[in-house]
This record gives C-alpha cells, structure tokens and sequence, in this order.
C-alpha cells in the first residue's frame, strides 16, 4: 500500500518572524532532499512532518491508505525520524533502550530481533550491552537511525544523519535510505549536497520561503 | 497491549533509570529524613502536651513534610526527560496520556517509599501513635496517589518553563490543598482511633476528579 | 460596550448610594456592618464568575485556537484576581467588625484565599513560559485542571466543617431571606458588578491583544 506525505501550504513563523510560508509538495516513494542554509527551517520543517511541531497555518497529510488521512496515533508510528537534538536514554542500554520504546508503544520486543536491528545501523555485539552515555558521538548517531526505523514506518525523515560519522557509518545510512525509498518517501536533510544521493525531488528552505 | 500495559511500561523504565541514577531517590529521602529529625528536635517540648491535644499538630506536620518532600522528587517526572532532551523521543512514539499514566504510578510508588520513611520516623522520633493504622494506610494510599496524580500533571506544564522548582510550588499549593485538608483531617481521626471514612471518601472523590482532569489535558500539557 | 460603559456609571453611583441609605441594617450584625453585602457579595461572584469565563475561554481556545481566546482568558484571571483580593479585603473588614480579628481561617475565607493564590499562579505560570506559541495551551491546560478541581475548593471544604461565614442566599432552606429594599439593592448591586466585569473585560482582553500584536511585529 503505497503511503503518501503531502504538505499543504505549511507556514511557520515564530514570534511573528516568518520561517517559511506556502509550503506545499507530496510524496509517495523515493528521497526528498531538503536543503537550505542554517536557519532556514529544515528542522523545524521536518520536526512538523513527524508531528513533533505544529505549523503556523497549513496541514500535513500521511495517507496509508486511500480512504483518507491516517489518525494521528497510526501516523506516530507510520512516521519515523531522527534528528540531531534527538536524544535517548543514557542510563539505559542500547538494547534497552529500543525495547523500551517498541514495549511502550504496544509492540513485540524481542530481543534476537532487536540485536540485529542494532548490528544493522553498525553498532557491534559490545555495544548493545553498554549504557548510552558511554557512546561515542558516532555510535549515538547511529542508534538515532535505529530508533527512525524501530517501527519500520513507511515515511522515513532523517535530519542531518550523516553528522559524527566514520566512512562506514555513512554507508549505513546510505543503506538504510536506499531500503527505505524503495518501501515509501524518504525526507533528508542535510547541509552536505554530497548527503543527497540521486534525489527524485527536491526542497529548497531559502529564508524568504520555500520552492519545491 | 492496553494503556495500562504500556503505562506500566514507562514506570518501570523511570524505576530502572532512577535505580541507577538515583536523583530522586536520594533527594526525597534526605529531605524526608532531615525534616523529620528537625521537627522531632523541635517538639521535643511538644511531647509534653497531652496525648489529645497532639494528633493535629503530628498530622499537620507530617503532611507538611511529605508535600515539601514530594515538590522536592516529583516534579522530576516530566522535567528530567527535557533536561536529558529525551522528551521528544518519548512524544514521538507515545501517546501522552500512557505516559502521564506511566509517571503517575511512578510517583505514586515514589511516595510510597517517602512514607516508609516518614512514618517509622515519626512513630520513632515523635511518640506517634497511630491509633487506627488501617485509617493512617489508607490515607497515606489515598493522599499520595493524589499528590502523585496532579504532581505528575503539573510537572508536564513546567517542564519547558523557567524558574522550576519555584514555579512547581506554586502552582501546585492552591490545587493541592484541599487533598492536603481532607488528607490530615483523616490523619487525625486515624490518630485518635477512628476510620476516617468521610475525609477519605473526600480524598477518593479528588482522586478521581484529578485523575480524570489529568487524563483529559494530557496531550494539551505535554505534546506540541 | 459603549451603551454599557455609558450606563454603568450612573447605574452603580445609584446603587452605591442605595445601598448607604435605603434599605435598613439586618438584625444581628453590629451596626451598619450588613451593608457589606451589597459589596462583598458581589465582589465575590464576580470573582468566580471570572473563573468561570477563563475556563470557557481557555477550553474555546484549546478547541478553535484562536488567540483571541487566550486574551479574553488571560484578561479574566487578571480580574479575577482583583475582584478576588476585594473579597478578601472587604470581608476581612466584616469580620474585624463582627467578631474582632482580621482573619479567623473560616473555611469559607479559607476558600476565597485559595482562589487567590489560584488566580496568581496561573499569571506566574504564564510570565514563566518563555514561547509564545505555547504559552497560551499550558495557560488553558492550567485553567481547565484547576476548573476539575475547583468543587473541592470552594464547596466541599466549607460544608464539612462548621462555619463562622453568615448564611449564604443559596441557604438549606432554599429562600431568600431578605426584605425588599435589601433585596432590589443586593440584585442590583450583583447586576452592576457583572456589568462592571463585563466592561472591564472587554477593555483588559483588547490591550492584550494589542501587546500581543505588538511583540509579534517587534519580533521580541
């Protein structure tokens, strides 16, 4: 069942200042590269997407079906994202961590299942064992993208994944992107062009507002 | 899985970090048990009023220090998931009444656990004697779920405020007074000897209507 | 609201003035201390009245948000507050009067002290939340929790224990025992401090609006 993410004339503004105005594009399969310099709403736009923020005016569509727009509680778990003020529990395992989240939200946690999900984002056997606030910048980006894909949501929305990783971590993302755009919409944003791997559409945040 | 599970799920991870952490934990205790000591220290001249003149003074005092000793712990609900900058992952994935719920059975075990030590304390330092301990327990199950309840909801509107701890106190005194009067009207009829059951059917009575309140605003209070 | 504002001023310069000179002072209270009532009374609907009026418009808010909304809620505490200080301050002098002390920890004031304290967090609790964009929402959740609360407040607590406060209109007996002129002058009186509230309402909710609009095109 292809998923649909639409955006219709989204706007934000804080405090009266204006982000972005009259935003409006969709999306059913594929990578959507949202590119913008600093401060241009990237972020935000995204964090709106996912449902962590509300627009100023407009709407945000996810359709999993075609009778009509899915019920926010389906698109909490339909949307996956991760950004980078994403943070999870460090007094908790890696391991932990993920069965906490799957168990909160009403879903089986088992444990072989879990450990593979880990050793796909790069995170070795040691490592899923250890308490987050021993990781390094690199291995917490990479549990990030563990936790956008824990429930295998059929939006994907990465907001600077690639940032405080190795050669090899890249790779993973890259990996988990190509997977995802195959199954649904993927949103990346990033302030490396380079992060943008054949994009099928493309968003540009300039400071004025917004061209798709 | 129900709410109720995956609430249940949210307390035992708060359990499990502050089993590690233990900010909470150690902060509500030492507040517990320093309270206490002070004001067993100084009523030592009290303990000379006659045993009837003494329940509203003992039930007063120990509510006081529980409240002070739960502003102290409870608030940590909501606040610790912004300051760890874990609050948008829990919104992300949970709805905000399971984890309010969560947070509230937390807070209640929480208390709990204060009790434990305030009571023995009092018994011990003070000369309490709690005449009717089935009137004192189901108080204290009453009168903290309570504290636990809008403690728990309160903490979600201050979490991304300024001036905290402050800010806590204040808002929560005038919503909790009428459980801290009903909660030490039935303290001392358990004192004296007799159940409690008007001032107790008062407390359920805001139980429910806090907990209602609390399950209604949730996603109001906690999520964008 | 200019009709209102027109009559208000005559309407209550007649009250005031009835309510010194017409009706005569109720048997047992000492001297002239009855005619409180026409001032403390209404102080103190007002005051829950305002509450009233925050609540609905908080919860008018959370359901359209419309921040217009928010200002009239905001503006209604703010009265709130000061009607509520009224009724403390005129009751106090009452009791000074009637029974000697300034303050006696009667439930019934008790319960107004708390609506006070009530009315000044909600205000600290808005001047604490820094966004603009959420201020309004953590505002109302406040209001609407405290409204589920409030029957604990103000009705449970002066009926279980016994009372110094005189009996109220809304008596056991279900009668209002008072003779005509008192009775013309106490409804007129209440009409006049609903108008009043009213009025000031209104006034109060625009200039929020207007410091709201204000710091959005000042961008602080």
């Amino acid at each position: 069942m292809p998923t649909t993410i639409a955006a219709e004339n989204l706007s934000k503004a804080f405090s009266g200042a204006p982000l972005f105005s009259g935003l409006s594009f969709s999306a059913s399969r594929g990578l959507v590269a949202v590119a913008g310099k600093n401060g241009s709403g990237k972020t935000t736009l995204l964090k709106i997407l996912a449902g962590l923020a509300r627009p100023t005016a407009g709407r945000v569509r996810v359709e999993t079906d075609p009778s009509g727009s899915t019920s926010p509680s389906a698109r909490r778990l339909a949307v996956g994202w991760a950004g980078p003020d994403l943070q999870l529990y460090g007094a908790l395992t890696a391991l932990e961590n993920l069965a906490f989240f799957r168990r909160a939200a009403g879903r089986p946690a088992r444990g072989e299942e879990l450990v593979a999900r880990l050793r796909d984002v790069g995170l070795a056997e040691g490592a899923v064992h250890r308490r987050v606030e021993e990781f390094s910048t690199g291995m917490k980006q990479r549990l990030r993208v563990a936790f956008a894909v824990l429930f295998d949501p059929a939006v994907l929305i990465l907001d600077e994944p690639m940032v405080g990783l190795d050669v090899e971590g890249r790779e993973t993302v890259d990996r988990v992107v190509a997977a995802a755009r195959e199954r649904g919409p993927v949103l990346l944003a990033s302030n490396d062009e380079r992060d943008f791997v054949r994009p099928d559409q493309r968003l540009d945040l300039s400071p004025a507002g917004a061209r798709a | 899985m129900s709410a109720l599970a995956a609430a249940w799920v949210v307390c035992a991870k708060d359990a499990t970090e502050e089993l590690r952490r233990k900010v909470a934990i150690v902060a509500v205790f030492f507040f517990a048990a320093t309270a206490v000591t002070l004001v067993s220290f100084a009523m030592v001249g009290a303990l000379a009023l006659p045993p009837a003149d003494r329940p509203p003074l003992e039930a007063a005092l120990l509510w006081i220090i529980l409240f002070f000793a739960a502003a102290t712990g409870l608030p940590r609900a909501f606040v610790a998931e912004e300051e760890a900058g874990t609050g948008l992952a829990l919104r992300k994935t949970i709805p905000a009444a399971v984890v309010l719920a969560g947070k509230t059975l937390f807070n209640f075990l929480l208390f709990l656990a204060m009790a434990v030590i305030t009571i023995p304390g009092f018994l011990i330092l003070l000369d309490w004697k709690a005449g009717s301990p089935a009137g004192v327990a189901a108080t204290m199950l009453a009168g903290g779920y309570g504290l636990a309840v809008v403690s728990t909801f309160l903490s979600a509107l201050v979490a991304r405020a300024g001036q905290r701890n402050v800010l806590f106190v204040l808002i929560a005194f005038p919503l909790l007074l009428p459980l801290l009067q009903a909660a030490i009207a039935a303290t001392i009829e358990a004192t004296a000897g007799g159940f409690p059951a008007t001032a107790l059917r008062v407390l359920v009575a805001y139980d429910g209507a806090a907990t209602c309140g609390a399950y209604m605003l949730a996603s109001v209070a906690w999520e964008d | 609201m200019k009709a209102l504002k027109l009559l208000l001023l005559p309407y209550l310069a007649v009250v005031i003035a009835a309510a010194f000179l017409w009706p005569e002072p109720a048997a047992g209270f000492i001297g002239e201390s009855s005619r409180i009532v026409f001032f403390h009374v209404p102080c103190a609907w007002t005051s829950t009245l305002a509450f009233l009026v925050a609540a609905v418009y908080s919860a008018a808010y959370l359901w359209k948000r419309n921040p217009w909304y928010d200002d009239v809620a905001a503006a209604a505490v703010r009265l709130g507050l000061l009607f509520g200080v009224l009724t403390l301050v005129t009751g106090s002098l009452f009791a000074n009067v009637m029974w000697g002390s300034w303050w006696n920890w009667d439930p019934r004031e008790s319960s107004y002290l708390l609506l006070v304290f009530l009315y000044a967090a909600y205000l600290f609790l808005r001047a604490a939340v820094e966004d603009p964009d959420r201020r309004p929402r953590i505002a109302a959740a406040y209001a609407l929790f405290a409204v589920v609360l409030m029957p604990f407040l103000t009705f449970v607590a002066p009926r279980i224990t016994a009372s110094l406060h005189p009996q109220t209109v809304i008596n056991p007996q279900g009668k209002v025992l008072m003779d005509t002129p008192t009775r013309a002058v106490f409804f007129g009186a209440l009409a006049g401090f609903s108008g009043l509230f009213a009025w000031m309402l209104s006034v109060d909710a625009r200039a929020g609006r207007l410091r709201r609009i204000g710091q959005d095109i000042l961008g602080s």
